[in-house]
C-alpha cells in the first residue's frame, strides 16, 4: 500500500493508526487486568510489540516507501540488541539447563564435572 | 544548515518572546489551579483523613489493651475501620499528589519552555544588522554548514563537567541541610547557557530557510538522499543501542529477582516464601501486583497505573498528529475541512501549526503524567534507592528526557509554523523531527509492557 493510496476514503496512515490504537488498547486493557496469565503477558511483550513496532516504523517513518540502506541502517542494531537478548538468556540462572539446546552451548563439561 | 531563501525580520522574533509569555502564562495558570488551589484543598483532605485513622488506630489499640478487642482477628469491626481508614488516608495523600505534582510540574516545563524560545527569540531579535542580510550573493541553492551543532555540543560538555555540583544545588534549593558548591555550579550554569544560544543560532538559521539549498548526499549508499534525513537515520541507529541497553539491563536482572511469577513457579534457592519476595514496579502499578497466589497484600493502585495508560495513547495520538501536520504541510491542494474542524484550521498554515501545537500538547501531558506517577510510586515507597527502582526510573527518565527534549524542538517548529510557515518545499523541518518523535514513541511500545506488565 503506497503513501498515496486509500481504502474507504481514508489515507494508510489514517488505518495504521487506528490499527495502532487498536493493539494499544488491548495492551493498556491488559495491564489493566488482574491476574493475567504469563502466556499471555509474554505474548503482548512480543506479538503487540512487534506489530506495533511494525506500523510505526513502516509507515509513520516511511521506511515502507524507503530504499533499502534507510532500512538496513534501522535494522541493523537490532542484530546487537538479539546478541544482547541471548546473552541474557546464556547467562540467567536456567541458561545453564533450562533453555532448549538450539540456543545454548553444549554445557556439560561444567554441570557434569 | 542555513539555505536562506526568505528574509526573517527582526521583529518576527519578538513574537517568539509574546509566545513566551502566553506559554509562561499558560503556565502560572495551571500551577496556581491544580497545584495551589486543588491542591490545598486535596491536603485538607488529606489531614482530615489522617485524624480519622489515628482515631481509628487509637480506638482498635485501646480495645486490645482493655481486652474487648483480639488484636489478631482481622474480622474485629475496629480492625477493619482501622484499616478502611487507612486505606482512605493513602487514597487522599496520592490525590493531593496528583494535583501537586501536576500543577508544578506545569509551571516548571512552562518555564523551560518560556525560557528557550522567549530568550531564543529574544537573542535572535537583537542581532544587528540582522534585517540587512538580504544583498547577497548566495543563490538560492547555496548551501552552507553552520556551527551551531559543535557549539551546542561544547555546551553539553561544560555542563556535564559541572553536573554532580548543579545537582547538589538543586538539592541545598530544597533541603536546608545540603550546601551548594557555587563555583562548579557557575561552569553547569555556563554550559546551559552556550547551549541556549547555540540552539538560538540554530533557529536563527533554520527560521528563513523555505526548501532551497537542502544538502544532497554525493557517495553510495545513500547518493541523491538529503544529509540530515540520512544523519537522523544514523542518529536513531545509536539511540536504539542507548535503550537496547537499558532494556537488556533490566531483564538480566529481572530473570534473577525474586519475583510473583519466580514464587508462582515454585522459586529457587533463596527464593522460597513470600518474605523473599522483591517487588517491581509492575506489582506497584498494576491491580493485584504482588500478590502471591492469595497470599499477602497487593500494593498495585489503579490510580498509580492510570497516568502511564494514558500516556500510552497519549503518545501514539501524537505521532498520528504529526504525520497529519506533515502531510498537510505538504499538500499544496490542501483545502480547509467543513463545519467546527474548518473553524479551526482555516488556512493550511494553521492546520500545520494547530497540529504540531496538538502534539505539543499531548507530549507536554505525557511529562505531567510521568511524574505524577513516579511521585505516586515514590509515596508508596518505589524510590530509585532499590534496583528494581533504579532501573524503572532511569529506563523510563531517559525516556521521558528524550520527549522533553522533542517537545522543546517541537515548540521552535511551531513558532516557524505560526511566522513563516511549512509547505511542500521546506516540510523536510516536520518530517525529520518526525522520524525522531516516531522513534521515542517506538521506544514507549517496549518499555510500557516491559515495566508495566512483566
Amino acid at each position: 500500500m503506497s503513501e498515496h493510496a486509500e481504502f474507504m476514503g481514508k489515507d494508510v496512515y489514517f488505518w495504521n493508526f487506528i490499527v495502532l490504537m487498536f493493539f494499544t488498547l488491548f495492551e493498556v486493557g491488559a495491564v489493566f487486568f488482574e491476574g493475567i496469565p504469563k502466556a499471555t503477558v509474554w505474548g503482548i511483550l512480543i506479538v503487540v510489540g512487534l506489530i506495533k513496532g511494525f506500523g510505526i516504523a513502516a509507515f509513520f517513518m516511511h521506511l515502507k516507501d524507503e530504499h533499502k540502506w534507510f532500512n538496513i541502517t534501522f535494522m541493523f542494531p537490532w542484530i546487537f540488541v538479539a546478541l544482547m537478548l541471548w546473552g541474557i538468556g546464556l547467562s540467567n540462572p536456567e541458561g545453564v539447563t533450562g533453555l532448549p539446546s538450539w540456543c545454548t552451548p553444549d554445557w556439560s563439561y561444567a554441570t557434569e564435572r | 544548515m542555513s539555505g536562506h531563501g526568505n528574509h526573517v525580520a527582526n521583529s518576527t522574533w519578538m513574537r517568539a518572546v509574546m509566545m513566551a509569555g502566553m506559554i509562561l502564562t499558560v503556565g502560572i495558570v495551571g500551577f496556581a489551579v491544580l497545584g495551589v488551589f486543588v491542591a490545598e484543598n486535596k491536603h485538607h483532605t488529606w489531614e482530615d483523613e489522617h485524624h480519622h485513622y489515628e482515631d481509628a488506630k487509637d480506638e482498635w489499640s485501646a480495645g486490645v489493651a482493655d481486652g474487648t478487642v483480639n488484636g489478631s482477628d482481622h474480622s474485629e469491626p475496629l480492625y477493619i475501620a482501622k484499616e478502611e481508614a487507612h486505606n482512605a488516608e493513602v487514597a487522599a495523600h496520592l490525590s493531593y499528589l496528583t494535583y501537586r505534582v501536576a500543577g508544578v510540574t506545569m509551571l516548571f516545563i512552562a518555564g523551560a519552555y518560556a525560557t528557550f524560545i522567549g530568550l531564543g527569540g529574544f537573542l535572535n531579535a537583537s542581532k544587528p544588522k540582522a534585517d540587512d542580510h538580504h544583498d547577497d550573493h548566495h543563490d538560492e541553492h547555496e548551501h552552507h554548514g553552520s556551527a551551531s551543532p559543535i557549539i551546542f555540543a561544547f555546551g553539553i560538555m561544560v555542563f556535564l563537567w559541572g553536573l554532580p555540583d548543579f545537582i547538589v544545588a538543586c538539592k541545598a534549593l530544597l533541603d536546608d541541610t545540603v550546601t551548594a558548591e557555587l563555583g562548579m555550579l557557575g561552569i553547569s550554569v555556563s554550559g546551559m547557557l552556550i547551549m541556549v544560544v547555540a540552539v538560538s543560532n540554530w533557529w536563527f538559521e533554520d527560521l528563513p530557510f523555505i526548501g532551497h539549498g537542502e544538502q544532497i548526499a554525493t557517495s553510495y549508499p545513500f547518493e541523491g538522499d538529503h544529509i540530515r534525513k540520512v544523519g537522523l537515520w544514523v542518529f536513531i541507529m545509536s539511540e536504539i543501542m542507548v535503550f537496547a541497553t537499558f532494556f537488556s539491563s533490566y531483564l538480566r536482572m529481572r530473570t534473577e529477582w525474586c519475583t510473583k511469577w519466580a514464587l508462582d513457579d515454585g522459586g529457587f534457592a533463596g527464593c522460597r516464601t513470600t518474605s523473599d519476595l522483591e517487588l517491581t514496579a509492575s506489582d506497584y502499578l498494576r491491580p493485584g501486583g504482588g500478590k502471591v497466589d492469595g497470599l499477602g497484600e497487593s500494593v498495585g493502585d489503579f490510580w498509580t497505573l492510570l497516568p502511564g495508560g494514558i500516556n500510552t495513547f497519549a503518545l501514539i495520538i501524537s505521532s498520528y498528529t504529526i504525520v497529519l501536520a506533515l502531510k498537510t504541510a505538504k499538500n499544496a491542494k490542501w483545502e480547509s475541512p467543513k463545519g467546527f474542524m474548518g473553524k479551526l484550521m482555516p488556512t493550511r498554515k494553521a492546520a500545520v501549526r494547530n497540529y504540531l501545537i496538538a502534539t505539543l500538547i499531548l507530549g507536554s501531558l505525557f511529562i505531567v503524567l510521568k511524574l505524577v506517577e513516579w511521585s505516586h510510586l515514590v509515596a508508596e515507597g518505589f524510590t530509585i534507592g532499590t534496583v528494581q527502582g533504579s532501573i524503572f526510573y532511569i529506563a523510563t527518565g531517559a525516556h521521558g528526557l528524550h520527549v522533553f527534549l522533542g517537545l522543546v524542538i517541537m515548540l521552535y517548529l511551531v513558532f516557524k509554523a505560526d511566522t513563516v510557515g511549512f509547505d511542500e518545499d521546506n516540510a523536510q523541518g516536520i518530517e525529520y523531527f518526525g522520524l525522531y518523535w516516531h522513534f521515542v514513541d517506538l521506544a514507549w511500545v517496549v518499555i510500557f509492557p516491559a515495566f508495566y506488565l512483566y
